[in-house]
């Protein structure tokens, strides 16, 4: 089981007991994004191509504390950015571990084997470290020889001193499936926790047919990357959204589910578009226009079928529909059986 | 997953950068406040005061009453609000810093000039302390 009991038990409680209130738009996961400037350099990185003096911003811990907790999503996502550049970061995870939250911090792993020293490890912290395929394509997807090797060390690193650790991977038409699914073998006899996966964003006006082909091609690929999983692969994300990859279900974005705030504030409308900013996650939620923004609502979201505005409604689909619960404890239990 | 890659073999449009645009209606207005929202580099706002504003304009909002930007000026760290009708031209006067910066853009350039940007990148953020 990729996800450990107790994060699945406080995600369940968490999700039920917003249900029971009866709140319609609650978050799932914060995507903290404290600083945008990065060791690397991968072409096409909408989240770096800044002036200079917007890099150099930062968050500091209490914004970043206040932001959890002003949210209160049980998951903290930190991407960025490299989150480890942030002189502060050991602080701000600490805090964030205090409030008892689940931190995922997203790291392209070029300092962490230098920085682990400065993060006991805990159930509560899991390094997801930036894989985008085996050594070739990796240090291609990055734009630089020799990530691949320095994330692979750094990966045992963390695995040696106990550390939770997980892969995230972006996947693109040029994907090649085979070689894909060789990649999640050398993942997981790395002997990482789980991996989590998603389809790249890519957005370009383009006629509604070539809208429909991308989303069918997504789902092609994904189909022949995930079926027939091998038995030793661990997903660290929802079974129903690797189905939605695959085509298997269909659901409407929800993104809410990950609400972004950075050195602008609270984005608007999720972690891919930025349509503007809130002050506060309140603001967020009552003035975003959400029913402008999804699958068939948007040209920007036509194409789209990222993990941060579709995971969340696969979770929703767990706990809102009895097919949806049932097929995802089978996956759960028996992860072959896709 | 931390990036977004614009894999998308559409053209680029031309950059905005060099570009000043003196607004002589709302809708003008309107139409350059956009462009330097989508804008990837630092923008210089004239201030009908004679105040001018250089920075990265961030935010904006429309409203039936007082609309406004926030711009986070390139010399101060605070951001900074301005009015819609305190705008007299908008100047696009920093880096587009996205321009040429596609994925498409990478895998058509020559090894070489992929080996010397990589060493380029690679050597600033050495100079950061960030490697």
């Amino acid at each position: 089981m990729a996800v450990p009991l107790s994060q699945m038990f406080t995600v369940t409680k968490y999700v039920l007991t917003q249900k029971l209130k009866g709140v319609k738009r609650y978050p799932l996961v914060l995507m903290l994004e404290p600083l945008f400037r990065c060791n690397l350099a991968c072409a096409g990185c909408g989240k770096i191509q800044y002036p200079d003096h917007v890099l150099d911003k930062r968050l500091t811990p209490e914004q970043c504390w206040g932001a959890a907790e002003e949210c209160g999503a049980p998951i903290v996502s930190i991407p960025g950015g490299e989150p480890l550049i942030h002189p502060e970061m050991a602080t701000i995870v600490k805090g964030l571990i205090a409030q008892r939250r689940y931190v995922y911090l997203c790291t392209n792993a070029i300092l962490l084997e230098r920085k682990l020293d400065e993060y006991p490890p805990s159930k509560f912290l899991t390094f997801s470290v930036h894989m985008d395929g085996l050594r070739d394509e990796h240090d291609l997807a990055v734009c630089r020889d020799g990530v691949y090797d320095v994330a692979v060390r750094a990966i045992k690193a963390a695995l040696q001193r106990g550390h939770r650790v997980t892969t995230n991977t972006t996947l693109f038409d040029d994907a090649n499936p085979e070689r894909v699914r060789q990649f999640f073998d050398e993942m997981m006899a790395l002997g990482v926790e789980g991996m989590m996966i998603s389809p790249g964003y890519s957005y370009q006006k383009a006629p509604d047919q070539q809208h429909f082909l991308k989303r069918e091609r997504t789902r092609e690929l994904f189909s022949r990357i995930l079926g027939k999983p091998k038995p030793g692969w661990q997903f660290n994300q929802s079974p129903l959204f690797l189905d939605f990859l695959m085509g298997r279900r269909e659901y409407q974005c929800t993104p809410w589910g990950n609400p972004t705030y950075n050195v602008f504030g609270w984005q608007k409308p999720c972690y891919l578009l930025q349509e503007g900013y809130a002050k506060t996650f309140r603001e967020l939620i009552e003035t975003t226009a959400w029913n402008d923004y999804g699958t068939e609502r948007n040209e920007k979201c036509a194409d789209c079928m990222v993990h941060c505005g579709y995971e969340a409604s696969a979770v929703e689909d767990t706990f809102g529909t009895l097919s949806g619960f049932s097929r995802t404890v089978k996956l759960t239990l028996s992860p072959t059986s896709r | 997953m931390t990036d977004i890659k614009q894999h998308s073999p559409a053209p680029q449009p031309a950059s905005l950068h060099g570009r000043v645009f003196t607004p002589h209606s709302a809708a003008d207005l309107a139409e350059a406040i956009e462009l330097a929202f989508d804008y990837r580099g630092d923008v210089t706002i004239s201030v009908r005061t004679g105040e001018v504003i250089c920075g990265y304009l961030f935010n904006r909002e429309v409203s039936t009453g007082r609309s406004w930007v926030e711009v986070f000026p390139a010399s101060h760290p605070d951001a900074r609000r301005v009015y819609y009708d305190e705008v007299a031209t908008i100047a696009f006067t920093g880096e587009d810093t996205a321009n040429g910066k596609s994925w498409d853009a990478w895998v058509t350039k020559k090894e070489s000039e992929r080996k010397r940007e990589a060493a380029e990148v690679t050597s600033q953020a050495q100079a950061r302390g960030h490697l």
